[in-house]
This record gives C-alpha cells, structure tokens and sequence, in this order.
C-alpha cells in the first residue's frame, strides 16, 4: 500500500502554491509552466487549489509578518507526508528584503524546507528541474523524511504594551 | 499645452488672492506651500478650474519637529503638490475626503505608516502594517526603529454577523495569485459589502530604501512588482535624473522606451489571458500565455533576463540593442499581430465572454473622475489620460500612438481596451526601433546626489505610477515614495461590487489588473 501510494505520488504530484510575499515574479513563472511551452501537466504535475488535496507546497516570496502565521495554517493542512519547495532567492533566503521591517526572513525560518530553487525569478526550467529533483531524492532507497511538525517556531510574539515598547525603541535609530 | 500650464496657476492665483499660500517651481509643475488648513482652500480652486483633477499620491514624511503631508494633485497635463507641515506631537490635519473621495485611501496609508491624523475620514485600523502590529508606532518616523517592534498576539477569526453571510475570499485562494484578504458581505447571491484587508505582502519597502544607495534602490524597486519592474526602475531612475539634473542621451531614452513597452505588451497578454481563467475560459488562458512566451523571449534577448530585467540604469540602460537581434524582435512582433485579429474577435464578440463580462461592475465617468482611478480602467470609463501623452516622458513625445478610450465603463470595455492597447504598443515598439538614434546609450551620473526633491509619474501598464523622492547629499535617499496604479484602482471595485452578484466579483476584480505586492510595498 505505502509502495502504491508511493508511486502515485511519484507519477503525480499534486502542488498547491502560495505566495507569502513575493513581487510575482516568480508567481508568473510558476504559472508559465502550466502553458503550453513548457505544460507540466504532462509529467502530472497538477496544482490544487486546497491545501489539504496537495503533496507539495511551493512557497514563492520573503514570508512578511502578516502571512508567516497563514503559511504555517497551510502546511497544517496539508496531508502527510508534505514537502516544501521554496522558489526564488526571496523565499530561500529573504533576497533583496533581508532585514525590512516586514519581512521575517525565507521559508526555512517557519516551516522545514525539502528543496531550494535560486534565482530572481528562477526560470521555469529551473523550477522544472527542482520538482523532478525532489521526485528523485524520494524515489531514492532511503528517502528524506517528511518533516513532521514544523521545526521552526512562527513568530515569537509578546503582547506588549505599546506605550513601552515606544519607550524601548532607539532615538534617531536607524533601520 | 503650455498655455494650459499657465492658465492653472493663473487660475490658482487669482482664486488664492489675499490666502497665506506661497506658490513655488519644483515638485511636478508646482508646489503649493498652504499650511494651515488652507490645502483644503488650494484643492477646491483646483477642482473648480479643472474637471481632471484628481489626487495622485498623498506622501507623508517626517521633517524633524514636523510631520509633512504632501498632496500630489494630478490635473489634465501636469502634476502640482500641495505642501502642508503639521507638528509631530499633534499631527492632525483636515481630510480632503470630502471634496474628492478616492483620497481616503491615500489618507489611511499616511495615517497607518506616519500617524498623521486626517480629521474627518472616518476610517481607522491598520492598511498595509500587519494587524498584530502595534498601536502608536509609526514606521516611516526617523525615529522608530521597525526591527524592534514587538508584535501583539494574532487576533481570533472572524464570524459572520446577522443576516449577511460573510464571504472570505483569501489570503489563499485558488483565484488570487496573490495573498490579500476580501471579505465579501453577501445576502443571499448578492453582495452587500466588500471589507478589504490588504498588507499581505507590506514588506517595508519605502523605509528599506533610506538605508540603501540610489544603485541598490534600483533593484530594491524593481522587486516591487515582478510584472511591471521596468515601470518602477524606469520611474525611480527618472526621478533621481531629475534631482541630479541628468540629461539622458537619446539612444538611451529609445532604448527605455522599447523596454517599457514590451513590459506593457507581456503584462497585458498575462491579464487578458488571467481574465480568461476566471471566467472558467481555459483555453483562452492557454492561448494568450502561449503567445506571450516568445515576448518573453524578446525581454530575454534583450536584457539578458526573462521577467526582472535589471536593465534600467540611473542615466540611461545598460546594455545597448544589437543590430542583429532586430530581426527577430520584428518577425516575433509581427507575429503576434498576425494574431491579435482572432483575439479581437473573441473579445468582443463571443457571447458567452460577452455574458460575464458586459455590465459587470460598470464605473461611470463622474464616479471614476471622483475615485481618482487610472489606466485602462480610467480609459474605459471614457477619460483619455494617458501620462504618455498627456506629459510625454522619455521618447513618448517623438512617437506617434493612439489613446485608446471607451465609454461602456465595465469589465468588458477595460478588458478591450488592453487588447487594443497591445496593437497601440507593437506600434511604438517597431517605430522606436525603425527611428533608434545612433551615439551614447548612457551617461556616467554621481553616486552622490546633492539634495533635493522630485516627482515623476508615468503610465505604468495598470495606469499612472508615481515616485517622490527626496535626496539629502549623501549616496542614500532621504524618503522614497511609491504610489502604484492598482492601490488607485482598488475603491473602483469596493464600489462596483455592491449590488451584483457574487459570481461576478472575479472577473470585475480581475479587469482592475490587480497586482498586491505593489500595492503593499
């Protein structure tokens, strides 16, 4: 049965895609490969609408404050076993937002990541190439595990008042 | 034209006599400096004289003891500012809301990002800063460091109230590629009230840019919005030539013009095709993005990458055209116009396109005036501007095209009027490349800008796209201010939306072009 359900997962995956910050770029690539020039459908690569339909997620963007909560929902939605492609060097890493007050950092700082795919956007191909990557590592004898929980921890937040956390910020603090 | 530039602070004047409003060169065709309450008295003469007007940005920025707030006023040819300074510990100032009501977006931004209070917009709450972000820190003031901020904890889920059924569409929805948060108010099939929760991608691009230099701003504001990056460079880059008071050379301006446009010609395929998909019309989705692939090719050709093209240089481009891609650009643009014949029919004459997209979300001509809307959603409610021809920028003013305006004002007419505009664009592209002038396509600039303030805004491929920047003698920008089309745009759909049906609400916000990360930043 694990074997069967291995294998559909293999022929097919399903994907399901958000975007946790990101320019577009990188959305419209991922949207390029569902068109006729490179049509991943082909290789049964469909992308789901509902998280909880979905084996992959693919994460484009830097994850900004307002979202990191709502792309940890997602990934808990998810059935097991899931797996996290982020796309970009935004959502590898944070990109050119590193260190805005926005922006909590790459995709690895809230949920565990199994694939990184750089670029500003990485081309289609690109993309192409790290999905089939990660179909690769798991039809490997010892695949990765699917990360169970998320490692990391979302947001550590602290109600604060805000008349002291005003008090705590710098004078004439530069960003 | 320029009897008509004239006649507008001619106007302003005689209608300000004996006011304490000084009238300056600088920032657009003027600044205005009425502080007082007085803008309210500068922007009702601007409304009298000119039936155009409409706000374009408002910008806050911290002055030290002062908090200002900036009423960038665009009118039928030229853009005038409104100066007024408030103090820091009482910033309050009168809202313009009530003598133009698509300013109270505007206001809410200045009010969430600077916490200047405009007294009488009733709207309050955050915009674009998280919602666990908290109350009192504003994070556009000199003196608040954002890193620091503690965030409050997550606020409960939201339940619907009374009879209404409350509709969340987002922030991940299989219709939007982007995350944004509509709540959608429907009594039965129709729809009551849109509640907007934008911000999801607020990534503080405005501030990051005061700690980075002109060159590295650059690309920061490319990555605004992955589709129309060269808009945004092109944008930023002209607004620091006009500080700098750099000359571009001709060549270079040919070249930024060929980029512009074919970023326009990609963007419109990409929503024409988007709008398809949304219609539950795939295969009209397929087609397009089919036909848009060789432009990207053309990009690529060109710059050296397929979407952020990184090609636009403060003082000109950065790669010149070879002669022996031309060919190829021109059998790709003819290609694609070989197509546009079949498209056109399918546009506006399949029934079944025409069934979900004629009366739907129908903005009139007063109210589109009233909302300050712009582009192509402006141009199908029957106002012909068009920065490009109304303040030519770059080599705009040497090429002949057409604006391209209907009267319908629904999500039918907006979607024609980009399908027209894709003819309009293949014709700047083949006349700027026919008529390209040989010489210098860049020129060497300072990294250091001496200081000054200046505004430009341009025709974007979703409508007009507005820069200030203020430079302060060093090789960083003192405050950067972006005003993207779609936050413009985005009253026109709260407004249509009411009354109709649920069903209708994707395709009248998709003929907005709506693009979220730069309407956040």
């Amino acid at each position: 049965m694990t074997n069967l359900a291995m294998w559909a997962r293999l022929k097919s995956p399903w994907v399901i895609h958000f975007n946790s910050g990101a320019c577009n770029g990188c959305d419209i690539e991922i949207v390029a490969l569902l068109t006729p020039k490179y049509d991943v459908e082909r290789f049964g690569v469909k992308l789901e609408p509902s998280p909880r339909h979905a084996d992959v997620l693919l994460v484009t963007g830097a994850v900004t404050k307002q979202c990191a909560d709502r792309l940890k929902r997602i990934y808990d939605q998810m059935p097991q076993p899931k797996f996290v492609v982020a796309i970009g060097a935004c959502a590898c890493s944070g990109g050119v937002f590193q260190g805005t007050y926005g922006v909590e950092g790459g995709v690895d700082k809230i949920l565990p990541v199994n694939a990184y795919i750089p670029g500003c956007p990485p081309r289609p191909e690109a993309i192409l190439d790290g999905v089939v990557k990660l179909l690769n590592a798991l039809k490997a004898p010892s695949p990765p595990a699917p990360a169970k929980e998320a490692a990391a921890v979302v947001l550590k937040v602290e109600a604060a008042p805000a008349a002291e956390t005003l008090q705590e910020t710098k004078p004439n603090g530069k960003q | 034209m320029a009897n008509s530039e004239v006649d507008i602070l001619k106007i302003l004047e005689s209608k300000l006599q004996g006011k304490p409003v000084q009238i300056q060169p600088g920032l657009g065709k003027a600044a205005i400096i009425a502080n007082g309450g007085l803008h309210r008295d500068v922007l009702k003469a601007m409304l009298e004289a000119d039936e155009k007007t409409a706000v374009s940005a408002i910008t806050g920025i911290d002055l030290g003891a002062n908090l200002g707030v900036y009423f960038h006023i665009r009118t039928k040819d030229s853009l005038i500012t409104i100066k007024s300074e408030v103090p820091k510990e009482n910033p309050k100032i009168a809202t313009v809301m009530d003598l133009i009501p698509g300013a109270a977006f505007h206001e809410m931004e200045v009010m969430d990002l600077l916490g200047v209070e405009f007294e009488g917009n009733p709207n309050r709450g955050h915009l674009v800063l998280p919602e666990t972000w908290p109350e009192g820190i504003y994070p556009l003031r000199k003196d608040v460091n954002p890193n620091e901020v503690k965030l409050n904890p997550s606020p409960p889920e939201e339940k619907s109230e009374g009879k209404l059924v409350k509709i969340v569409v987002g922030p991940q929805h299989p219709a939007l590629l982007e995350p944004e948060k509509f709540a959608v108010m429907v009594e039965g099939e129709i729809v009551r009230a849109v509640e907007p929760r934008i911000g999801y991608v607020h990534r503080g691009i405005e501030k990051a840019s005061e700690s980075r230099t002109y060159i590295q701003d650059v690309y920061l504001v490319e990555r605004i919005c992955g589709i129309c990056n060269t808009c945004h460079a092109t944008a930023f880059v002209e607004t620091v030539e006009k500080i700098l008071k750099t000359e571009v050379p001709p060549r270079g301006k040919y070249l930024r013009t060929i980029l512009l446009e074919v970023n326009r010609l990609h963007s419109h395929l990409l929503t024409l095709g988007h709008a398809g998909l949304e219609i539950g019309y795939e295969t009209l989705f397929q087609y397009f993005w089919r036909d848009r692939e060789p432009i990207m090719d053309i990009t690529e050709m060109l710059t050296g990458n397929r979407v952020i093209d990184s090609s636009i240089a403060v003082g000109g481009v950065r790669r010149d055209l070879q002669e022996s891609d031309i060919p190829k650009i021109k059998s790709v643009l003819s290609d694609l116009r070989k197509k546009l014949p079949f498209y056109t029919q399918v546009y506006e004459n399949e029934p079944s396109l025409k069934m979900r997209m004629q009366k739907v979300g129908t903005l009139s001509r007063e109210d589109a005036l009233k909302l300050c809307v712009v582009g192509p959603v402006a141009r199908a409610s029957g106002i012909d501007m068009d920065i490009r021809k109304d303040e030519p920028y770059e080599a705009y003013g040497e090429i002949p095209f057409k604006v391209i305006t209907r009267t319908e004002g629904d999500t039918w007419a907006r979607m024609n009027v980009r399908m027209e505009e894709i003819e309009e664009s293949i014709n700047i592209i083949e006349y700027a490349i026919d008529h390209l002038p040989v010489g210098a396509f860049r020129v060497k600039v300072p990294r250091a800008v001496p200081p000054g303030e200046a505004v430009t805004h341009i025709e974007a491929p979703r409508g007009e796209l507005f820069y200030y920047v203020k430079s302060n003698g060093t090789t960083m920008p003192e405050r950067v201010k972006v005003r993207t089309p779609t936050f413009s745009n985005i009253p026109a759909f709260l407004q249509t939306a009411i009354g109709q049906t649920i069903a209708d609400v994707p395709p009248n916000f998709v003929s907005l072009d709506p693009c979220f990360s730069c309407t956040d930043r």
